[in-house]
């Protein structure tokens, strides 16, 4: 059985280094823009990232309250590279909820 | 657009121009939707981006591009509003809302010279004097002359005696320095005319009465600036043997000269020659009246010029007068005056262009001429003409570059507008000797 709470404990005690480990990108779409109306941030994260880590290195990095996070596993293509079989790699995306009130600007610079 | 008007002085004006910044921002959004219709992003479909990722990304290039486009429309309102017409590119000093990202008004200082108010003289009012000159006999007889002397053959003469001075003797020569023959001192069959020039200074003269078969040795010095370096200055002798003598002949100037250059008679050779002439008088005169319609025109210009307009040519002028000045190969002239009096002198001499330039572009306008695309297309196709085999490239050159070809409308339209002034003066005919016309007359600056 998986400690839930244990999970939890550990992803509050990330390092700075870490969280900017773990947010990758924004995710600059028309979709992620839409997002934005329901005060939703999309992000490319570390494909090992838990969501309570997530949750930590964004409330850390951009100083907002994050309500929710989801997050979802988009698997690499297999393709041919010169003629031979690749694997592109699988990429995270997790889906941050915003407190109300609270926004994050992404043209920004990260201090 | 709120205008303020600080400064009227003589032709200088001063202006500080508010625009607001709900205008500025209308504007940008305006631009920014614009960009947004045809944009192509990864991630959004064409023409699908949102307003605010545009304004992210292209924002502050936008904000700029509307700062710098709000300037020039108030700038050219204002112009119209009042009805100034300005001399030169007015100086703008942006004073708030330069930042890309304020959102504050935008306050900016104008600062620019009009253009005089130019009256139209009465031209009918101008008396010129077209000096004219036929080509008489003389000229087409020296020349003709000219010719001949050019066709001349050379006759052999038999009898065995010394060369004298006019004829041509036929010599080989070995030609030496320091006892060592040099590189080409040698020369086989060499027609030398004794009296004549092309040789070393005394060369010929010391080959004065010789005769076929006989040899000499003669001694001269090369001429310290002659063209091969490591001869000048130095000593030679000459070891020279004669073969043959000559007589040169000139051909009598008659048909059979006329056929030879290629023509069918004497007498088209006369005509092509006085036509040649005519023609070369033909601008000397136009030349002349020119200078003396512009002398008189620069009497008539009771307007300012603006000064930074004159600043501006004077330091055309004064650049190349510098430069001359370095190479210290400036005129007899000025060569005496120090550099005050230069100034003061070119700077007359900018007043006068300016003022000339400008009354002379208002009689055009005021008169509606303009320099028609086909007086272009000959002047550029002239133009390229002198440069053969690159025709092509010179005509593409103007074609692209507006600028040159505005240097080369600029003469088209002023002889347009002295044609023009010229139909509408008093203009009497003198006929005068060749050398009256080509004298130049004083400068009346």
């Amino acid at each position: 059985m998986t400690n839930v709470l244990a999970i939890r404990r550990k992803a509050e005690r990330i390092s700075r280094e870490a969280m900017f480990d773990i947010v990758r990108a924004p995710v600059i779409t028309e979709k992620a823009t839409a997002l934005s109306e329901k005060n939703q941030v999309v992000f490319r994260v570390a494909i090992e990232a838990s969501k309570p880590e997530i949750k930590a290195a964004v409330e850390g990095l951009f100083g907002v309250k994050v309500l929710g996070v989801n997050t979802l596993v988009q698997k690499g293509k297999a393709k041919r590279f010169r003629g031979r079989p690749g694997q592109r790699s699988d990429v995270k995306k997790a889906f941050v909820q915003l407190a109300e009130g609270d926004s994050i600007d992404l043209s920004a610079r990260l201090g | 657009m709120q205008v303020t008007e600080t400064l009227n002085q003589g032709l200088k004006r001063g202006f500080t121009v508010v625009v607001p910044a709900g205008e500025l921002e209308g504007k940008r959004t305006a631009r920014l939707t614009e960009l947004g219709r045809s944009m192509r992003l990864p991630g959004f479909r064409p023409g699908k981006v949102p307003l605010t990722v545009v304004k992210q990304r292209y924002g502050t290039a936008v904000t700029g591009e509307v700062l710098e486009q709000a300037v020039n429309d108030a700038t050219r309102d204002l112009l119209n509003e009042r009805g100034l017409r300005q001399a030169t590119q007015p100086k703008v000093e942006l004073v708030k809302g330069a930042e890309p990202d304020a959102n504050s008004d935008l306050e900016f200082t104008l600062e620019l010279e009009l253009l005089p108010e130019i009256s139209q003289p009465d031209l009918s009012q101008l008396s010129l004097t077209r000096l004219k000159a036929e080509p008489d006999q003389d000229t087409v007889n020296k020349a003709l002359a000219d010719i001949a002397k050019r066709q001349r053959s050379f006759e052999t003469i038999e009898e065995a005696r010394g060369v004298a001075a006019g004829e041509v003797i036929t010599v080989d020569f070995v030609g030496k320095v320091d006892g060592v023959a040099f590189e080409g001192g040698t020369a086989n069959d060499v027609n030398v005319e004794i009296g004549g020039e092309g040789f070393i200074p005394g060369f010929a003269e010391q080959l004065e009465g010789l005769a076929p078969g006989e040899s000499r040795t003669i001694n001269v010095t090369f001429p310290a600036d002659y063209q091969a370096a490591e001869l000048a200055g130095k000593d030679a002798t000459f070891d020279v043997t004669a073969k043959a003598l000559k007589r040169p002949v000139e051909p009598a100037i008659d048909d059979d000269l006329a056929k030879k250059i290629g023509f069918e008679g004497l007498e088209q050779v006369r005509e092509a020659l006085s036509q040649q002439v005519r023609q070369e008088y033909e601008q000397l005169t136009r030349m002349r009246i020119k200078r003396d319609l512009l002398d008189q025109l620069s009497t008539r210009t009771e307007f300012e010029a603006p000064e930074s307009m004159l600043d501006a040519e004077f330091n055309s002028i004064w650049q190349r007068v510098e430069q001359d000045l370095k190479n210290g190969s400036l005129d007899e002239d000025d060569k005496n005056k120090d550099e005050e009096t230069l100034r003061a002198d070119y700077r007359r001499i900018a007043e006068r262009r300016v003022k000339l330039g400008l009354l002379l572009a208002e009689i055009g306008r005021g008169n509606g001429i303009v320099v028609t695309p086909e007086e272009m297309n000959r002047a550029v196709r002239a133009e390229a003409s002198r440069y053969p085999g690159q025709e092509q490239m010179v005509v593409e050159f103007f074609m692209k570059n507006p600028q040159a070809a505005e240097s080369l409308r600029g003469p088209i339209f002023e002889n347009k507008v002295v044609d023009y002034v010229l139909e509408l003066a008093k203009v009497d005919d003198r006929t005068v000797t060749p050398e009256e016309l080509a004298e130049v007359p004083p400068a009346n600056v």
